[in-house]
Parts: C-alpha cells; sequence; structure tokens
C-alpha cells in the first residue's frame, strides 16, 4: 500500500541521526516564525487582509495584469507573456540571443525551476550561474531544490565543504560556513563581474507602478542586475499585487514567516533598467494558472507568496525531507501544486498528509492546504490512481459497517485477534503491526455491554 | 434535552471502557442520554482516504438514528470533527436533508459549552500529559493552536482541573500531530510510526504517569508504538471522559 | 507567442466571481512610542552598528573610525571629504569592485524591522551592493514606525529603481548558520543624522 512519497520517506528516515538533525532544523525555523508573529498584535488580522487582497487581485487579475503590463511598459519596460514553460524558455533564449549574451547570472526563482528553464538554455550554449548561494550549491552538486526558501538546507556543512573542496578548491577539511560562505563570495564575484544578462525571480508585481519587487538576504538579486547590461525578470502572473498599500502587508507577513526575520535584508523595486544598460524586459507567465482559477476547490492556492513556513511546520516534510516528494516543490504547498500541474504524475504526494491541518494555521495568506489534500484524495479513484488495496479495505469497512449484524459478529469476535499466535497478527500482511504492537481487543464491545 | 451518545466504531471495539464512561458521567451529570443500537462508524477513515462516496450510506444512517436528538455526543474529535464538517457536504451530494450534523457534539465541547460543567468531578490523584489532537485543536476549537496568536485556552485542560488530585502537564511541542492520521498510518508506516514515537518521547519527558486526550485514534497509535517498542517505561492511558468518571 | 489578450483573456473566461478588496486603512498596526529606539534595537539584530547624535560633517571621522583600514572610498556625498571614487564618474559599475566603504544617504528607516529606503540617486546602484562596507545616512527625524506608514514615504526618480536595506548580506544557506556578508555588503554602519 504503499505510494511513491512513503517509500522515499521510508528511505530517508533509516538514517536516524540525520533525521533529527532535518527535523530540528525545520522546526526551528518554525519557532522562529511563531516568535516574530507573537510580537505583532495584528498578526492574525494581517493574515486576514493578506488573504482577502489576494482573493481580491486573483479574481480581478485580469484587469491588474492588464494594468501592470501597461504600467511596466511606460516604463520603458518590454513585456513578455508566455502561456506554458516551453514558451517561457523560448522567450528567455531569444532575450538573450538578440542581446547576444552569453552567460546570465541568476538570483534565486522558483518559476524558472519549474519551467526547467536552465537546461534548455544550456543545451543552447547559455551558461547560467545560480547566485543565491543555497542555489548554487545544488548547482555545483547537480541536485534540485529540497526546500523553496532554503534550498539546500537538507545538505550538511561537511556535504557542502567536501563539494566546495571538489568544485572550488577550497581548503581541506575546513568546513566552517563563514568560511565556506566567503569563498562561494569570491567565487560568485567573478561571475557577477563578467556577466551579460542578470535574472531575477519576482516576489511581486505592483500592478499601479509596473514595479518588480524581489525579497533576498544575500543582496544577489541586486548584485545581478545592478553590474550586467541586460536585466531579465521572470514572474508568475499570480504574483501581481494591485498597490504599495496592498504591498506592505505582504512584506510585512513575508519574512517573518519564512524565517523569522522582521524583514529580509533586501527589498528591491526594478522598474526600469539602469542607465546606459539595454532595454529591462519582463516575462509573465501563466503555465497552468488562468486554469486553475476557475477550480472552485483549488483556486486559492494561487494566493502562496511562496514563504516555505507550510513546509517548515509540516511535520510530515520534517520527517521525510524535500526529495521524497515527486513534485519539484514539497510540503503541503507542493502536494497542491503538484496536483494541479500534474495530478497523474504527482497522486503518489497526496498520501504525506495526516490532515493535521496545522499548514492552515501558519500560510500567512490562509490557503486552506489540507483540506485541499483531502479533496485531492477524493479524485484519485477518478484519476484511476487509487491504491486497489486501499480501495478494497474502504469497500470492505462500507460494507462491515452498513451491515449491522456482520459489525456486531466482527466487532464481538475481535479479542479472538488476541489469542492468535503473533506472527499471524504481526506479519508484513498487517501494516498496523509495522509500528505497534495489535491492541487487545476486550471481550465485549461497549455496545454488547449495553445490551447486558 | 435528549442526548443521543455516539460511540464510533473503533471506540466500540477496542475501548468500550470509554463508551461506558461517557454513559457513567452524563447519568452523573443529569443527563437523559440514550444509546440507539446498530450504530457503526461514521466513515472517517474511508473519506480521509479518498473515498468519501462510501461514506454516504452512513452518514444518511447516522442522520436518521439521531434525528429528534437535541445533540449527539462522542467521545471521538475526529468523527466528531468529520461529521459536522463533512456531513452536510456528503448528504448533499446524496440530496439527503441533513439534520443533526451541527449538534454533533465531542464530549468535551459537550461538558464545557453546554453543560458548562464546574463542579469537582472524580478523583485522579495522577501527573497527567495532555495530548492536543489536531482535529480537535484545529476543527472543534478545543484549544488554541499554537500557530495561531489567539489568547490561549484549553477546554480538555478546563475539564481536567475540575478532577481532585490531578496534576496536568503538557507536552513539548503539545500541538504537533502524533501521526496517526487514520489511513495515514497505513500508507505512511515509516513517516506515521516516527511521528508517533517522538510525539510519546515527548509525553513521557514529562514525567507523567499517564497520557490522556478526547481522541482515543490518537492514544490507539501511540499506545501500540509504546507496547511494540517497550519504550512506553509503563506510561498508560486514558481517555479524558475516563479521568473525567473516575470514582463516579 | 502567447499575446497578452490570449493570457489576460483566459483569465478572463475563467474568473468565476469577482471579489472586493478589502478595507486596508482599519489595520490596527503597531505604532511605537520612540520609533527611533525601536529602530535601533531592529537595526543591530539586521547586524547593523548604528551611530547616534552625529551629522554628515562626522562621515570621515566615522569612517576612520570604523574602517580604519579602508582604502577604497566610494561616495558621491559632498560631504565625504575622504571619497576616493564617485559612482556618477565610474565608466562601468565593474569599476566599483574592490570598494572598502561605500557611504550613501538613506531617505528614511522602519522602526519595526531596522530597514532603510534607498532610491536610486547615482548613475552605478552597485555601490550598494558591491562595497564591502556600507556606511548610511539616515534623518533621525525621518523613522516611521511600521511598513504600512513607510509605503506612502517612498519615493522614486528617473533611475526607477529603490531598495530597502536591513542591515549586510546575510546568509544561513549552509546548514542554518548566519553567516554575515553572503554576496553583498560585509557590514554596515548606519549614522543617524
Amino acid at each position: 500500500m504503499s505510494t511513491t512519497h512513503s517509500k522515499l520517506a521510508k528511505k530517508f528516515l533509516e538514517n536516524q541521526q540525520y533525521a533529527d538533525w532535518h527535523d530540528s532544523t525545520f522546526w526551528g525555523l518554525r519557532m522562529k516564525r511563531d516568535k516574530m508573529a507573537r510580537e505583532l498584535p495584528e498578526w492574525e488580522q494581517l493574515r486576514n487582509k493578506a488573504s482577502e487582497i489576494k482573493r481580491h487581485t486573483l479574481t480581478n487579475i485580469d484587469i491588474y495584469l492588464q494594468k501592470f503590463a501597461d504600467a511596466a511598459e511606460k516604463n520603458g519596460v518590454e513585456v513578455h507573456w508566455a502561456k506554458d514553460a516551453e514558451e517561457f524558455n523560448e522567450i528567455v533564449y531569444g532575450i538573450l540571443k538578440d542581446n547576444n549574451a552569453k552567460k546570465m547570472v541568476k538570483s534565486k526563482s522558483m518559476l524558472t525551476e519549474e519551467c526547467d528553464m536552465n537546461p534548455y538554455l544550456e543545451a543552447r550554449g547559455i551558461e547560467v550561474v545560480e547566485t543565491d548561494l543555497g542555489e548554487r550549491i545544488l548547482q555545483l552538486a547537480h541536485q534540485r531544490p529540497s526546500h523553496i526558501v532554503v534550498p539546500a538546507t537538507h545538505l550538511t556543512h561537511d556535504d557542502v565543504g567536501e563539494l566546495f573542496e571538489k568544485e572550488l578548491h577550497t581548503k581541506k577539511g575546513e568546513h566552517d560556513p563563514t568560511y565556506l560562505t566567503y569563498e562561494a563570495r569570491l567565487s560568485l564575484r567573478d561571475e557577477f563581474l563578467t556577466a551579460d544578462a542578470g535574472m531575477t525571480g519576482a516576489n511581486f508585481g505592483i500592478a499601479e507602478t509596473g514595479d518588480i519587487v524581489v525579497c533576498t538576504n544575500e543582496g544577489n538579486a541586486d548584485m545581478s542586475t545592478s553590474i550586467p547590461d541586460l536585466q531579465i525578470a521572470a514572474i508568475g502572473l499570480e504574483k501581481i499585487v494591485p498597490d504599495y498599500e496592498c504591498l506592505s502587508v505582504f512584506l510585512r507577513l513575508l519574512a517573518r514567516s519564512a524565517t523569522g526575520q522582521p524583514s529580509t535584508t533586501y527589498t528591491s523595486h526594478f522598474r526600469k533598467a539602469r542607465p546606459g544598460a539595454k532595454k529591462m524586459h519582463i516575462v509573465i507567465v501563466d503555465n497552468g494558472r488562468s486554469k486553475w482559477l476557475a477550480d472552485d476547490d483549488h483556486w486559492e492556492t494561487l494566493k502562496c507568496i511562496r514563504c516555505g513556513v507550510c513546509m517548515n511546520s509540516c511535520p510530515v516534510y520534517r520527517w521525510s525531507g524535500g526529495y521524497s516528494y515527486s513534485f519539484f516543490i514539497p510540503g503541503p504547498l507542493g502536494i497542491n501544486l503538484g496536483m494541479l500541474h500534474d495530478p497523474k504524475k504527482h497522486s503518489g504526494n497526496v498520501s504525506a498528509c495526516t490532515l493535521c491541518l496545522g499548514c492552515q494555521g501558519v500560510c500567512p495568506v490562509k490557503i486552506n492546504l489540507g483540506e485541499q489534500i483531502y479533496k485531492w484524495r477524493q479524485t484519485l479513484d477518478g484519476l484511476g490512481v487509487a491504491n486497489p488495496q486501499k480501495k478494497m479495505m474502504c469497500k470492505g469497512m462500507d460494507y462491515v459497517f452498513n451491515n449491522p449484524s456482520v459489525y456486531n459478529f466482527a466487532t464481538s469476535s475481535a479479542h479472538i485477534l488476541n489469542h492468535l499466535p503473533s506472527f499471524i497478527v504481526n506479519n508484513g500482511l498487517n501494516p498496523w503491526a509495522y509500528a505497534h504492537k495489535m491492541m487487545k481487543f476486550p471481550k465485549k464491545p461497549f455496545h454488547n455491554e449495553e445490551e447486558s | 434535552m435528549k442526548v443521543g451518545l455516539f460511540i464510533p466504531c473503533y471506540v466500540d471495539a477496542v475501548f468500550p471502557k470509554v463508551g461506558d464512561a461517557c454513559y457513567r458521567l452524563l447519568r452523573h451529570l443529569g443527563v437523559d442520554v440514550v444509546y440507539p443500537e446498530g450504530q457503526t462508524c461514521c466513515g472517517q477513515p474511508m473519506a480521509n482516504a479518498g473515498f468519501a462516496k462510501d461514506a454516504t450510506s452512513l452518514a444518511k444512517k447516522y442522520d436518521d438514528m439521531f434525528m429528534g436528538f437535541d445533540y449527539v455526543v462522542a467521545p471521538s474529535v475526529s468523527c466528531t470533527a468529520f461529521i459536522r464538517l463533512q456531513y452536510p457536504h456528503i448528504l448533499k451530494e446524496a440530496n439527503h436533508k441533513c439534520h443533526i450534523a451541527d449538534n454533533t457534539m465531542d464530549m468535551v465541547e459537550f461538558l464545557h459549552d453546554i453543560l458548562k460543567v464546574n463542579t469537582t468531578l472524580g478523583k485522579f490523584p495522577h501527573k497527567v500529559s495532555l495530548h492536543n489532537s489536531c482535529h480537535g485543536v484545529r476543527e472543534l476549537n478545543l484549544s488554541s493552536p499554537a500557530e495561531r496568536m489567539e489568547p490561549r485556552f484549553n477546554k480538555i485542560k478546563d475539564l481536567l482541573d475540575l478532577v481532585e488530585g490531578i496534576e496536568v502537564v503538557m507536552p513539548e511541542r503539545a500541538d504537533e500531530c502524533c501521526g496517526f492520521g487514520g489511513m495515514f498510518s497505513v500508507e505512511e508506516l515509516a513517516v506515521s510510526k516516527q511521528m508517533g514515537e517522538k510525539k510519546l518521547a515527548r509525553h513521557i519527558a514529562t514525567g507523567a504517569q499517564y497520557i490522556t486526550g478526547a481522541d482515543c485514534s490518537c492514544l490507539m497509535h501511540m499506545a501500540g508504538i509504546a507496547a511494540k517498542e517497550h519504550t512506553g517505561s509503563g506510561i498508560e492511558f486514558r481517555h479524558v471522559v475516563e479521568i473525567l468518571a473516575e470514582g463516579l | 507567442m502567447s499575446t497578452s489578450n490570449d493570457i489576460i483573456g483566459a483569465c478572463r473566461n475563467n474568473i468565476k466571481k469577482r471579489l472586493p478588496r478589502p478595507c486596508l486603512s482599519d489595520i490596527d498596526a503597531t505604532v511605537y512610542t520612540d520609533p527611533v529606539e525601536e529602530f535601533i534595537v531592529q537595526a543591530t539584530a539586521a547586524g547593523c552598528q548604528v551611530v547616534r547624535g552625529k551629522s554628515k560633517k562626522d562621515l570621515d571621522s566615522i569612517i576612520s573610525e570604523y574602517y580604519p583600514d579602508a582604502k577604497v572610498i566610494a561616495s558621491a556625498i559632498p560631504e565625504v571629504k575622504s571619497a576616493t571614487v564617485n559612482p556618477n564618474d565610474v565608466k562601468k559599475p565593474q569599476d566599483l569592485n574592490g570598494t572598502d566603504v561605500g557611504v550613501i544617504e538613506g531617505k528614511f528607516g522602519v522602526a519595526e524591522n531596522g530597514a532603510i529606503w534607498f532610491p536610486q540617486e547615482v548613475k552605478e546602484r552597485a555601490i550598494d551592493f558591491i562595497s564591502e562596507n556600507i556606511v548610511a545616512t539616515v534623518p533621525e527625524s525621518e523613522i516611521v514606525s511600521n511598513m504600512h506608514q513607510a509605503y506612502p514615504k517612498i519615493t522614486f526618480n528617473d533611475f526607477g529603481y529603490g531598495v530597502f536595506i536591513a542591515g549586510p548580506s546575510k546568509t544561513a544557506d549552509i546548514a542554518q548558520v548566519l553567516v554575515m556578508g553572503a554576496q553583498a555588503a560585509r557590514s554596515m554602519t548606519i549614522v543617524l543624522v
């Protein structure tokens, strides 16, 4: 009865020492968030407002997209529209080719991960250099992110140290994070100075002014865009917000939720190209989003501001790691986004939820993540991907519970299990026995006691 | 006030004493309580596994059985939450009018919010670690979830404080899930076990002799793990109603 | 390639019900009785050193006190006589690489997070990031409590760029250990003027 997630999770848990470290690291982020949230008496009000702003913006997104594009064009920016990942990659490649750009530095963008942009560009001779330290580590290690905000946190400092010895020729055995960060800084500094183009994602697009707003702690989005001659910003269409008044609400929630900081170090507003530089480009990406607007059960997933707190808070994520999920975004958000993108491919993740609903209470924009996972589960049978054993079990339960005489027999005779040799009860066919000693069934169920 | 007692399937089969304690406690408090014959399961196990449709006939049966009662009370937060929150949808799909979902309550809610019990109950001179069950915390508002920045309260603790001699303690990460999750414990064996072991360890670390809570399924999960791994260090499990009814 | 009409049209067709914009003026945002004091607390927590009771005329002595080994000092502030390079005069942003101290002027600060607003005012904004260390001025009279108060105050000029900066560049991407000085400035000294 195991799902793709459960199989990989089991493997993850084989190294208990590592699993403990993983759990406490991400729980630490959650605790930092709680501390920050507790300091603001208006916290829950901000969450309500943030959710309402997103609900308003998304249900008027056609108007706000037009406003955003008009404002950006008025600023002298060229706006491009990509209906899917393929178009997005073609557009970016086209811009780079037209400007004769061979090397691009890039700050973290989950949208480019979603579109598999790097391999597309690399296959066409473009060198892409990730500049967020976590993303850079993963690029050197040829791994994908295990989290959307702290993408390489699954690696220990020894893992990174060994990687840097090989890739950046750092001192042998010197795995201190401060030293390693400094070495990465030096190496990336060269990349910034020699890049032809710089790309950022976008935390927000401001409809009223055409700003692209990017939040980073490292300053890599600014390094990527204040040195090279060509600037490209990639933005999912759901990231548009109406104006600064709305933006201020999100900025108060974002970093507090993500890392427990009152704000990120840099909150950068890009309106146009630097003086003397080439024209700035913004690529607006749909890739399924417009379609999801019509999905009554799941459209609110589009409210997400990508803070990652649902992952930090989710015990299943903490005890199974980002790579146990088939979609590149893990945790409660990733389960839902994976199902929106390709339900057949990512149905193996929907088991990764106890329905504890903790994610909904931490989410700064109040997405009903857990309730949506429950709803996705109801669709698995229709998709033809429900586990047959589970289905049989449910049909069996349905039969027993709907037939009082069968139910009475089953519950009154359950105590017989107590007397069976344990190898019959505790064998591999009884999943309960994997973690538990079989419960002792009383001689009489409650309903028989009542009769007597 | 006419009150129906709903004893969910696994409580019926595995924890009959809990049903018994509910009945005794309600009677002690002067409630006109009836246990209708022929009840089985609310359908939550199937629904959480993705087969909510298989719960339709059980929902109809439940609604027919308890129609006419002022309240239905059950010693299981997740069953109660399922009935109250999902039955209206399930029955609507089946074109069946839903009568009793709104008035189905967990025992703790009923005692705390409806009966507003504030007199001394039984006697239980022990240190007890309180287990907050997720659906109690986040769907039935039995206590304020740690992640929400709202005034703190815990209705289960309020009730336990009415018991003579008891010392109630909370484990670290009090609102972290124990990893049961119904079908989750079958589909995600390894994570479920891990979460259960960690939760159990945090309860034991309080130095309590007992673990109590408002949901038998969480208790069943942790008790099963404690017995299998012999990690329980002798800690015992009691449903909160058993403690409230102790010695009555 | 798709056009704006394709994508905006697809959105329009899929919107089920338009929801109203919520009222935001009723947010009970935290306001500090002494925003400057809170600003100093938050800026310090973000990794800054904060100097109080000085003016722009003191910048040279502050630079030599806090960064005695600095050789390359970049600034366009007239009072910074020790500046060796002006970000308005460099040919290209790369020329600012190797700057030991960049001295820049902030417009206002935000108490709740220790951030300062810097609209671009020089030709090469790279100075804000490429410098090893940043010395930033901000008027003590211009500290607001929170971001709701901050946004009505932000100004842009024709450069079309502005940034809130809260402390030096930082990362915890290696094993969640906090390290100052990821890709941009490694330290930041704020001078309240």
